[in-house]
Order: C-alpha cells, then sequence, then structure tokens
C-alpha cells in the first residue's frame, strides 16, 4: 500500500514536468515573444515571465532578442549642401520592442531581413541630411556654429518617421555618425593647403621669433642706458653733496683771504713742477736771491 | 488479469491454491513495475540535479527566475564555484564572461597598420605627397577642414552588468555575452572621437591643447553613455594623435622653428642679462667712485681747513717772514724735484738777458717754459 502511494507520488511530479515543458514557456527580460495559433500571431509578450499556451501543433512561441543592436552601413561618399564631397559611415542602435508587429513583417521574423530594411532607410536618411548641411556643420572650431548633434538628430528623425509609416515593432535606440573622411582625391588638396598652413607657421615662428628677440636686447639696452644715466645723476648729486659740506668749510679759509691765497698759489707751484718740467730763474727768485747779495747790494732784497 | 485478482485481493492471500502460470505472471509484473518505478527516481533525481552549474574565474552566472534576473546590480551575479537553482522552466543559470577591466581602442582616425606592426612600433612605408586612402588609412577631420590621425584607447568597466548583459545582444538570441555592448561602447568611442576632433583645430590637437583635446573625448564619451545607458564606466582614456605621415616633413619644419625661436630668444635673452648686470655693475662703480671723490673732497678741504687755522697763528705774527719762509721751503722741495734747472744771473750792466731756446719735438724731452 505504502509502496503504492510513493510511486503514485513520483508518478505525479513526473507528469506535472512533463506537463509544464509541454504547456509553459518562459520569456527571459531580454526577450520579447508572439504566440501563434494555427500560425496566425495571436499573442504578445512584452514583459518577461512564465506562460502558458497550447501544446505543439496547436500553438507556437516565436521567441525575438529584444536587445539592443548594433550595426553600421558602409563608407559612402555624399555631396553636401556646400558641393563638398564627404564620407560618413553611421551607425544605429535599435532593437524589436513588438514581436507581433514584427514577426508578420519579415520573413519568419528575420532579424538580417530587418537589418538589411534600416540600412535601406538608414542611406537614405544619411543622403538626404548630409545634402541639407555645410561641411563646415560637420568640423568647426566654434561650438555654436557646429551642428554635429543636431545631424544626428535628423538622421535620426528621418529614420524613425520612414519607420512609423508601416509598424514594424522596432525602435530606434540610437544613431551616431561612427567615421567622417573626405575622399581620395580631396585629400591631395588637403595636404597641399596643411603644408602651406605649415609654411607659414614656419616662417610667423621665424619672424616672431627674431622680432621678440630684437625687442629683448632693445629693451635691455634701454634700460642699461637708464641705468647708468640714474646712477651719472645720483653720482652728480653726491659729488654735489661733497662740495656743499665743502663749501661750509670755506668760511674757514674767509678769515684771512691772504693767507689762503698764498697757500694755494704754493701749492699750485709744487703741482706744476712736479716733474719733467726744466725751470730757469735768474737771482731774484728766492732761494737764489741769496748770490745776489754776494755781488752787489744794488737789488732790493 | 485484473478483474479476477481484485475481488481477492482486499483479503490477505489465504492458504489457497493459486495455479503456478498466474503466480509467474505476477512475480513478472512486480520486477517490471520496480524498474519502472526505478527509472521515474532517477528521472525526478536527474530533473532536480540539472540545477547545478560550474561557475568558471573568468565568469559570472545570473539566475533567472521566470525569466528575470535574481537579484539587484552586483548581487546578481554568481562568482565563480557551484551553483545550484530550479531547473528550467521555473530558473534559468546562464553564464556570462566577464572580466574586470576591458579595454578598447578606437577603430577609425588611425591609419592601417598590422598587429605586428603595432607591437614592433614599426608603421607601414608610405609615400610623401602621395593621397590618403580613406578606404585602407583612418583620419579625423579637424575643425579647421584638415586630416589628421587620432585614436583613443578607452579603459572602462561594466558599472551595471544586467543592463550590459540585457540590455544590448551580441547577436544570437540565448546567448549572454558582452560583445553586444562592447560593440556599441566601440561606436559610441568612435562617435565621441570624431566630435571632439570636429571641435578642435589641428594644432590644437598635436600642440596646444593635446590635454584639453583627450578631455573632451572622455566627455563626450561619458555623456552620450550616459544618454545610452550604456552601463559602464570609464576608468581611463588615452587619445594619441599625429599629422598624416605623408606631411611630417612639414610639420617637423614647424617643430623645428619653434625651435630655432627659442633659440633665438634664449640668446637674446642671455644678451639682455648681461647688458643689465654690465650696466648695474657700472653703476655701481660710478656711484661708488663718486662717493669716493665726496669724501677724498671734503676729507681734503677739511684738512686744508685745519692746518689753515694752525697757520693762520704763525701767519698773524709775522705775515711777512712767515710768506718768506714758506715760499723758500716750497722752493727747495720744488726745486730737488726738477729735472733741469738753469741759472741765469743778471747782466752786470742790469740789462735784460736775452735766451733763446730751441724747442725740438724728439726726443719727447719735457716742455720748457721760460721765465724771464
Amino acid at each position: 500500500m505504502k509502496r503504492h502511494t510513493l510511486t503514485l507520488l513520483i508518478g505525479t511530479v513526473l507528469v506535472l514536468i512533463f506537463a509544464l515543458l509541454l504547456f509553459v514557456f518562459q520569456v527571459r527580460q531580454s526577450e520579447v515573444a508572439v504566440v501563434t495559433t494555427f500560425g496566425k500571431p495571436t499573442r504578445n509578450i512584452a514583459e518577461p515571465g512564465a506562460y502558458l499556451k497550447w501544446p505543439w501543433p496547436i500553438q507556437r512561441v516565436y521567441k525575438f532578442d529584444q536587445r539592443i543592436q548594433t550595426f553600421e552601413d558602409k563608407f559612402t561618399e555624399g555631396l553636401t549642401a556646400d558641393n563638398n564631397n564627404l564620407l560618413t559611415m553611421v551607425y544605429l542602435g535599435w532593437r524589436i520592442v513588438d514581436a507581433k508587429a514584427f514577426f508578420p513583417k519579415f520573413a519568419g521574423g528575420s532579424v538580417q531581413a530587418a537589418e538589411r530594411m534600416l540600412e535601406g532607410l538608414l542611406s537614405n536618411a544619411k543622403g538626404a541630411v548630409v545634402g541639407r548641411y555645410n561641411l563646415s556643420d560637420f568640423v568647426n572650431a566654434d561650438p555654436e556654429r557646429l551642428k554635429f548633434d543636431q545631424i544626428e538628430r535628423d538622421m535620426r528623425a528621418m529614420v524613425e518617421a520612414q519607420l512609423s509609416t508601416n509598424d514594424c515593432g522596432i525602435k530606434i535606440e540610437f544613431l551616431g555618425i561612427k567615421k567622417l573622411g573626405l575622399p581620395e582625391s580631396v585629400t591631395q588638396t588637403v595636404f597641399e593647403r596643411m603644408t602651406s598652413e605649415r609654411q607659414v607657421l614656419v616662417s610667423r615662428l621665424q619672424n616672431e621669433g627674431e622680432a621678440e628677440a630684437e625687442r629683448i636686447r632693445a629693451t635691455a639696452n634701454r634700460q642699461a642706458a637708464e641705468v647708468l644715466a640714474a646712477a651719472e645723476a645720483e653720482a652728480t648729486r653726491i659729488r654735489g653733496q661733497g662740495e656743499a659740506r665743502a663749501a661750509e668749510l670755506l668760511p674757514v679759509f674767509e678769515r684771512n683771504p691772504a693767507l689762503a691765497n698764498f697757500e694755494l698759489r704754493l701749492q699750485a707751484l709744487e703741482q706744476a713742477l712736479k716733474d719733467r718740467a726744466t725751470l730757469i730763474f735768474d737771482e731774484r727768485t728766492a732761494p737764489f736771491d741769496l748770490f745776489q747779495g754776494f755781488r752787489t747790494n744794488r737789488n732790493s732784497k | 488479469m485484473n478483474p479476477t485478482r481484485s475481488p481477492e485481493s482486499p483479503q490477505p492471500p489465504g492458504p489457497q491454491a493459486v495455479d503456478a502460470g498466474s503466480q509467474a505472471l505476477a512475480e513478472a509484473l512486480r520486477s517490471s513495475f520496480a524498474i519502472v518505478r526505478f527509472v521515474m527516481v532517477l528521472l525526478v533525481a536527474v530533473f532536480f540535479a540539472s540545477g547545478f552549474r560550474i561557475v568558471g574565474p573568468q565568469e559570472k552566472g545570473i539566475i533567472l527566475r521566470l525569466g528575470r534576473p535574481v537579484g539587484e546590480g552586483e548581487a546578481a551575479l554568481r562568482g565563480a564555484g557551484l551553483h545550484w537553482s530550479f531547473p528550467y522552466p521555473i530558473d534559468e543559470f546562464i553564464k556570462v564572461p566577464i572580466t574586470e577591466i576591458q579595454t578598447l581602442r578606437s577603430t577609425v582616425g588611425w591609419y592601417a597598420v598590422t598587429p605586428e606592426q603595432e607591437l614592433a612600433g614599426t608603421e607601414p612605408p608610405v609615400v610623401a605627397s602621395t593621397p590618403l586612402n580613406p578606404a585602407t588609412d583612418g583620419a579625423v577631420l579637424t575643425a579647421d577642414g584638415n586630416i589628421i590621425h587620432s585614436r583613443a584607447i578607452l579603459r572602462y568597466r561594466f558599472d551595471d552588468p544586467l543592463r550590459c548583459v540585457f540590455g544590448f545582444t551580441g547577436g544570437t538570441n540565448g546567448a549572454f555575452t558582452l560583445t553586444g555592448v562592447s560593440n556599441a561602447v566601440l561606436n559610441t568611442l568612435n562617435n565621441a572621437l570624431l566630435r571632439a576632433a570636429a571641435e578642435f583645430t589641428v594644432d590644437q590637437i598635436l600642440t596646444r591643447d593635446v590635454v584639453g583635446f583627450q578631455d573632451a573625448v572622455r566627455r563626450h564619451f561619458e555623456r552620450l553613455a550616459r544618454e545610452r545607458q550604456l552601463g559602464v564606466a570609464v576608468e581611463q582614456c588615452e587619445v594619441q594623435s599625429r599629422p598624416p605621415r605623408q606631411l611630417k616633413q612639414a610639420f617637423d619644419d614647424v617643430i623645428n622653428a619653434g625651435q630655432r625661436r627659442s633659440k633665438v630668444l634664449n640668446e637674446a635673452l642671455s644678451f639682455a642679462n648681461q647688458v643689465t648686470n654690465r650696466a648695474a655693475s657700472e653703476a655701481a662703480a660710478i656711484l661708488n667712485g663718486a662717493e669716493a671723490q665726496r669724501t677724498r673732497y671734503v676729507e681734503t678741504i677739511a684738512a686744508d681747513a685745519k692746518r689753515f687755522e694752525g697757520l693762520l697763528t704763525q701767519f698773524q705774527s709775522n705775515p711777512d717772514l712767515y710768506m718768506e719762509q714758506r715760499l723758500v721751503q716750497t722752493m727747495s722741495r720744488v726745486l730737488t724735484n726738477l729735472q733741469d734747472k738753469v741759472y741765469m744771473p743778471e747782466r752786470g750792466d742790469g740789462r735784460t738777458r736775452e735766451l733763446r731756446l730751441l724747442l725740438n719735438r724728439e726726443p719727447p724731452k719735457p716742455k720748457s717754459e721760460t721765465s724771464p
């Protein structure tokens, strides 16, 4: 008896498990699913969880990855509004949001087919949007005039507009320019322009350097002259000070100008006859006036 | 068989005579029933044992319960080891290869170079003054419409692993890898590089504002990553830039010119230093000279004045005698030092004597003066 209940229990569990596997399916967080009844899409599942269904062949479940897929288009050449050839490559992030709408649009819900369609839309949008802008809207040192964001927004809006005309269950998550380039023939001219820009820079550096060096030298010379002039002025002032101080002492000499003059003359005499001088004199000059006295007394003193 | 047996089964088997055939059949039934039971138990056991999973060192496990991940953020990630979850369709155990820091290198904007050349530090040869083929060699357009090479190396980690795993697909449904988010990060990085280059001029990118450019790339990337909820955090963003290799000579010329310029400037500066220093020292010499002169002059006058005062008393006592004495003293001093001394006594008749001097230019003899 006991053995029977145990057997029964195990049997029930097994049946339950088989039923679960047969009637229940799970939708992951990363997925959306659509249930078809005899081939006709009937139920749309957007939330993760476990769901019931009738076993095949009544109902079938098609699950789609609803995570963002990224793809990029080709690096193609387009004409900007100001007639520049510009190569662009755009990448696109999209995802399936509505399995029921997505499933019947593409054969067997093929993601590749969806991507091909998106590529078509994207290349249309890209060509149209690039033609609306100037090259200076793509690259510009002035952030006010740079329209990179706007260009990307326009492309996205255009792709979304085309998508919304027929509901594909697809949502565009992001779109951006991946690569910008100039055609090979244009690069040659750009290189030439860049070379001449470099040459301008070289000559400017040279000239600037020389001018600056000249200015430095001139400034230094001027400063030196100023310093010297100031020193001269100061020296004159110092000498003047000395003379003023000396002048204070002059009254001493005024006490007897005769003596002062005599002393000065003596000094001058001594200075004048200091060296390499020849003096011719007669007996009237002291001390040779002594000779006079020997011969005659005629002369005074 | 059963209908015949069932009425009897409530009673315990009595000592009835059962025929051997039915006994053998019951025996066979019982043994096959045991096998079936064994298989059933085994099936149930296998079902529950299938919930065991081993997570390796370079991967993380995530349990999906009825399709939703169990746990939030980091807590949802199961580390290396043995884990158990309910079997499908209740739970599902997925494994994600994930490492701490990811490194990505932007794919646009750099010339074609093979990994071997990259490692060896060499580059493919290029002929100067040839155009750049955009199909093979990448380049970015700068704000002033020029072409240069630039690439960004991004190190990042997965800040929100669940967003990374459940937000981006690697291409196949049911596969949980991070290639999808890496692809999105790479495209965003390329986009950020283009945007930054579109705002900067060649000179800013290459020389004047290298750091600013790098910051701009990082800023753009972080903003875009936030907008797109990539769920990654930037650890480091490094940008390398260089002029087109075809124009190497032209760019080198500018660098050389810059160096020559600083050389010229340095020379001028050292000249300026010399001149000003010399002027300063000359000025100091002038001042010192003036000071010395002043001191000497004042001292001399003072000394003279002092002496004068001393002499005054002598002079006042007998001016004539004093003057005579002083004159003679001086004359004697002067005469000892004189080179030539000529004495000419007066003529006896008292008439003036005539003296003729022959001045000769050479040899440089001292000039003579006449004093009659």
